[in-house]
């Protein structure tokens, strides 16, 4: 469906400053066969692209939509050269870049949809189903008829996804989807793009520095980091890579600096709080011999243990091996 | 319907919703030019001038004022569009609609148009009324003729927009482009050959000709308005290169919807 090969960008030098070599030789691709057979209710179809601020995410994705011309590389989106046929190629991609500004303020909700909709080709009198259907999903009807101005920065967010989800292009390309959104409104968010995933088949490729959006939403991540690729993989895959067990023991009162200085001593203990009334110690087991080190040092002084808990794995803690590791292709 | 035809439509509504929906804000808009047309009725004769007729009429001021708003909002549909629509976010989703951006911007210019013809002809209208004063209005012969005339303050629309795109917060600058158009318009193409090939001040010249003067369009002689419309299509050409050149690099620079 998409194929992006060997993409490079570098921003010309403005005002005195060096250029900037945003993207690096990325190459990638979101296959039809990805798109129509890993669909599932966990999210499958959605492809985030991840990094640190300045990794090249943007800009990758901006290539994608034609908007910024890359200085070498090919992007091909359905069989179609983007660079040849710009407007055959672009009929396949909807895009929200900066969120709610994708949006024309002063106009309604429907207003919108209507707007957009012919823009992207399409008679507005004759998608009207579908723009009832998306207002619908949304929960959007009762603000069909308010300016755009005038909803939450949620709704508005909303609307900006069903007005690229109007065109019925395949790919739909998100930029920040839950960038500024309340705890509420970033999940109905997720809750929403993997509901288009399942049951109208498209292929959304996000970006996010959400890890929580990507561990609850993307089945594959693709990490770059200094405009570089640093990591392809599906989600679960990346968890398991670096899974490692990792358990909180907490205690009652402080710790004896003795006791200080010798877990401190251990590479894979953190002290990770510390009151009159408690610590807690985070210990990365990967051997068992570790565990019972801790325990003999806490020991020692006979300092009560009030719990031994295993942390869970998440994604950004996988983020971070990868990207402060430079771990290549996982 | 044609798929051009209806994006026109699309952007006819959208502009038409505006225009109610902000009605307060839009009349002022038209009070405030109103004003600025007694103003330019009671105190400065000179613009008299304006078209280029012989005798300095008030027919030719008011016949000039209502040209040089004309060109005026036609100037600033293309580039005060391009500028807000990039300054609130929407200008990279007009990028990749399937109609291109050529063609997007032709039709926000034709629907544009009509929303300005119904607000000319107001303050012609109103114009009319207060100088007791009266134009030929021939349709007929009026119609290629502005036509003709905004195809020029398109392409300076598209020309200052583009290089907008590119330095960004400009705004002391090509507001001068106002002036530029009432210089424009009272150029006196009739008389000084070279001032023809000027955008938009060889139609002026024509379209004054046939509200103040009292001609014909088959008066003016087919070479004068085909050369017109030539030189309009012109300047047109020129203005929408000048803003590709700018969006080639705007797109280089990665700064096509920033403002």
């Amino acid at each position: 469906m998409i194929r992006v090969e060997s993409l490079v960008k570098t921003y010309p030098s403005r005002k005195g400053k060096p250029p900037i070599k945003a993207v690096d030789d990325i190459s990638f691709s979101v296959a039809a066969g990805e798109l129509l057979g890993l669909l599932g209710p966990n999210g499958a179809g959605i492809v985030g692209i991840i990094g640190p601020n300045g990794a090249g995410k943007t800009t990758t994705v901006k290539m994608l939509c034609g908007l910024i011309r890359p200085n070498s590389g090919q992007i091909v989106i359905d069989g179609k050269d983007l660079t040849q046929r710009r407007i055959a190629a672009l009929s396949k991609v909807s895009a929200v870049l900066e969120g709610n500004r994708n949006i024309y303020w002063r106009l309604t909700a429907r207003e919108n949809l209507e707007f957009f909709a012919a823009l992207k080709g399409l008679n507005p009198a004759h998608v009207r189903g579908d723009i009832d259907h998306y207002l619908e999903l949304f929960n959007l009807t009762e603000k069909a008829n308010v300016e755009a101005r005038k909803l939450s920065r949620g709704m508005q967010q909303k609307l900006a996804i069903a007005v690229a989800l109007i065109s019925q292009s395949r790919v739909v390309l998100l930029d920040e989807p839950t960038l500024g959104l309340d705890v509420q409104a970033s999940y109905e968010i997720r809750q929403l793009l993997k509901e288009i995933v399942h049951d109208q088949g498209r292929t959304v490729i996000l970006t996010t520095h959400d890890m929580n959006v990507v561990q609850d939403t993307c089945q594959r991540v693709i990490i770059v980091n200094e405009g570089r690729i640093v990591a392809d993989d599906s989600v679960h895959d990346l968890l398991d890579l670096f899974r490692v067990r990792v358990y909180k023991i907490t205690i009652q009162g402080v710790l004896t600096p003795c006791q200080r200085a010798s877990l401190l001593d251990m590479e894979q203990v953190i002290i990770k709080e510390e009151s009159p009334e408690r610590t807690s110690i985070s210990v990365r087991l990967e051997e068992s011999q570790v565990l019972y080190g801790v325990i003999g040092i806490l020991g020692s002084n006979n300092s009560l243990i009030e719990s031994i808990d295993q942390e869970q794995n998440n994604f950004e803690r996988v983020f971070l091996e990868i990207v402060e590791g430079g771990t290549q292709g996982a | 319907m044609p798929k051009k035809l209806l994006l026109i439509q699309a952007f006819f509504k959208k502009e038409f919703i505006i225009y109610r929906r902000y009605l307060l804000n839009s009349l002022g808009g038209m009070i405030t030019l109103y004003v600025v047309f007694l103003l330019l009725l009671g105190g400065f004769q000179g613009l008299r001038t304006l078209t280029g007729v012989e005798g300095d009429t008030v027919e030719g001021l008011v016949v000039g004022y209502v040209l040089w708003f004309f060109m005026l909002s036609t100037y600033q549909d293309v580039s005060y569009a391009l500028r807000n629509e990039a300054k609130e976010g929407t200008l990279e989703q007009l990028y990749m609609s399937v109609h291109g951006i050529g063609w997007v911007m032709g039709a926000k210019v034709v629907a544009a148009f009509f929303i300005n013809l119904m607000l000319v002809a107001v303050l012609l209208m109103a114009a009319l009324v207060t100088t007791g004063v009266t134009v030929n209005v021939d349709l007929f012969s009026l119609f290629p003729l502005v036509v003709g005339t905004l195809l020029g303050s398109v392409g300076i629309g598209f020309a200052i927009g583009g290089i907008t795109l590119v330095l960004k917060r400009i705004d002391s600058y090509t507001q001068m482009v106002q002036f530029l158009l009432i210089a424009l318009v009272a150029a006196p193409a009739g008389r000084v050959m070279w001032m023809r090939f000027l955008p938009c001040s060889y139609g002026s010249n024509l379209i004054a000709q046939v509200m103040v003067g009292g001609q014909h369009i088959t008066q003016l002689g087919l070479g004068n308005v085909t050369a017109m419309l030539f030189i309009g299509i012109g300047h047109l050409g020129l203005g929408y290169g000048v803003y590709k050149l700018c969006e080639r690099k705007a797109m280089v620079q990665g700064t096509l919807g920033h403002y």
